[in-house]
C-alpha cells in the first residue's frame, strides 16, 4: 500500500438481495442482468458476483438472488447514487422487480480492513 | 423556541442584498430571539438564493412575524419560497461553541402514510450522525408544523460546521451517511421513505443559530 497519500480509495460494495416470488427466480435474474446491470455498469458499478440460493431453480418456492457490486470508494458511490437516484428508468425497474419479489434488501459494505480508512474522512 | 425558515429564490439574484436588509430589519422589529439572513453558498441544491432563519420565544410572535414577512416574499423579485415553521426539538453541540462557521439546513418530506415506527427509527438514526461524524458541531432535527413550497416538508435537519469543508467532506463521505442513513433517501433502496426532492441549503453564520 502506498504511504504517500496517493493510495486508491478503499473499494466499497453494494449488495442486492432479492427473494423472488415462487417460480420467478430465473426470469428475474435474467431481467436484472438485461435491464438493470447495463445501466449500473454505466454508473461506475462492477458486478463482482452473483449467487443463487438454493442452487437450483424452484418452481413452487422462492429463490434468493444475491448480486455484489463494487465501487471505487465513497466518491464513486455518490456518483452512482446521484445518477441512479434521478433516473426514472431505474425507478421503473425497481418498481417492476419489487412486484416480482417477496422481499428485497440493498446494503453497502466493505472489507473489514478498509473500515478505518473509510471512516477517516 | 419557535422557529421559522424561508429559502428564497429570486428572479433577480442581484436583489439579494436589498431583500436581506429588509428581512433583517423586519425580524429585529419583531424581536426575533435569533436570526440568520444570508446568501446561500455554491453547492446548495434547491436551497434558494437567500437563507432566512428565525427563532422566537413563543408561537404568537412567530406568527406575527410570518404574517409581516409574507408580503415581502410575495414581491415580483421573489421567484419561489420553500420553508417551514417548527418548534425546536432535541439539539446538541460538540466541541467549543463556534463563533462563526457554516449553517446548513435540509428540508425533507417523508411520504404520507409511512409507518410511524419507521419515521421514529429514521429520526433516531439521523440524530446519531453527530456521534459518528465529528465535523458536525451543532445539530437539531425537528418535525415541521407548517410547510410551504415544492413539497409538504415534514422535517428540518439543521447542522453547524466550522467551515464548508466539514459539510462537503466528512458529512458526505463518512460511511454512516452514505452506507447507513442514505437508504432512507435512496430510490434504489426498499427502505426509502423520503421524497427525492430535497432543499439542501447552507450559508455562513456568526453568533449562534442552533
Amino acid at each position: 500500500m502506498a504511504t504517500d497519500g496517493t493510495a486508491a480509495a478503499p473499494m466499497v460494495h453494494a449488495i442486492d438481495e432479492i427473494v423472488a416470488k415462487p417460480g420467478e427466480g430465473k426470469a428475474l435474474l435474467g431481467d436484472y442482468l438485461a435491464r438493470y446491470a447495463p445501466g449500473a455498469r454505466a454508473r461506475g458499478m462492477t458486478l463482482e458476483q452473483i449467487l443463487v440460493s438454493p442452487p437450483m431453480w424452484l418452481d413452487d418456492q422462492s429463490n434468493t438472488l444475491v448480486f455484489r457490486w463494487s465501487l471505487a470508494g465513497a466518491e464513486a458511490w455518490w456518483q452512482m447514487r446521484f445518477v441512479g437516484g434521478n433516473d426514472p428508468d431505474v425507478a421503473a425497474w425497481w418498481a417492476d422487480a419489487d412486484a416480482r419479489a417477496v422481499s428485497r434488501r440493498r446494503f453497502f459494505a466493505s472489507d473489514p480492513a478498509d473500515i478505518e480508512r473509510l471512516c477517516d474522512v | 423556541m419557535y422557529k421559522l425558515t424561508r429559502l428564497v429564490t429570486l428572479s433577480d439574484p442581484a436583489s439579494v442584498s436589498a431583500l436581506a436588509d429588509e428581512i433583517h430589519a423586519l425580524a429585529t422589529a419583531h424581536s426575533a430571539y435569533r436570526q440568520l439572513v444570508a446568501p446561500t453558498l455554491a453547492g446548495s441544491h434547491f436551497g434558494g438564493d437567500l437563507l432566512a432563519h428565525f427563532a422566537f420565544d413563543d408561537a404568537a410572535k412567530r406568527a406575527d412575524f410570518d404574517a409581516a414577512l409574507a408580503p415581502l416574499l410575495a414581491a415580483p423579485a421573489v421567484a419561489s419560497v420553500d420553508g417551514v415553521a417548527y418548534r425546536s426539538e432535541e439539539c446538541g453541540k460538540s466541541g467549543p461553541e463556534l463563533a462563526n462557521g457554516i449553517y446548513r439546513v435540509l428540508l425533507l418530506s417523508v411520504d404520507e402514510g409511512t409507518d410511524p415506527a419507521l419515521v421514529e427509527r429514521f429520526e433516531a438514526e439521523t440524530r446519531m450522525m453527530p456521534y459518528y461524524i465529528a465535523a458536525i458541531r451543532g445539530w437539531q432535527l425537528s418535525r415541521a408544523d407548517e410547510a410551504i413550497g415544492a413539497r409538504r416538508w415534514t422535517h428540518v435537519w439543521e447542522q453547524e460546521y466550522a467551515d464548508a469543508g466539514g459539510l462537503m467532506g466528512p458529512y458526505m463521505m463518512h460511511p454512516y451517511h452514505w452506507a447507513r442513513i442514505d437508504r432512507w433517501f435512496d430510490p434504489e433502496c426498499p427502505d426509502r421513505i423520503v421524497d427525492a426532492r430535497l432543499c439542501h441549503s447552507f450559508c455562513g453564520f456568526e453568533g449562534r443559530v442552533i
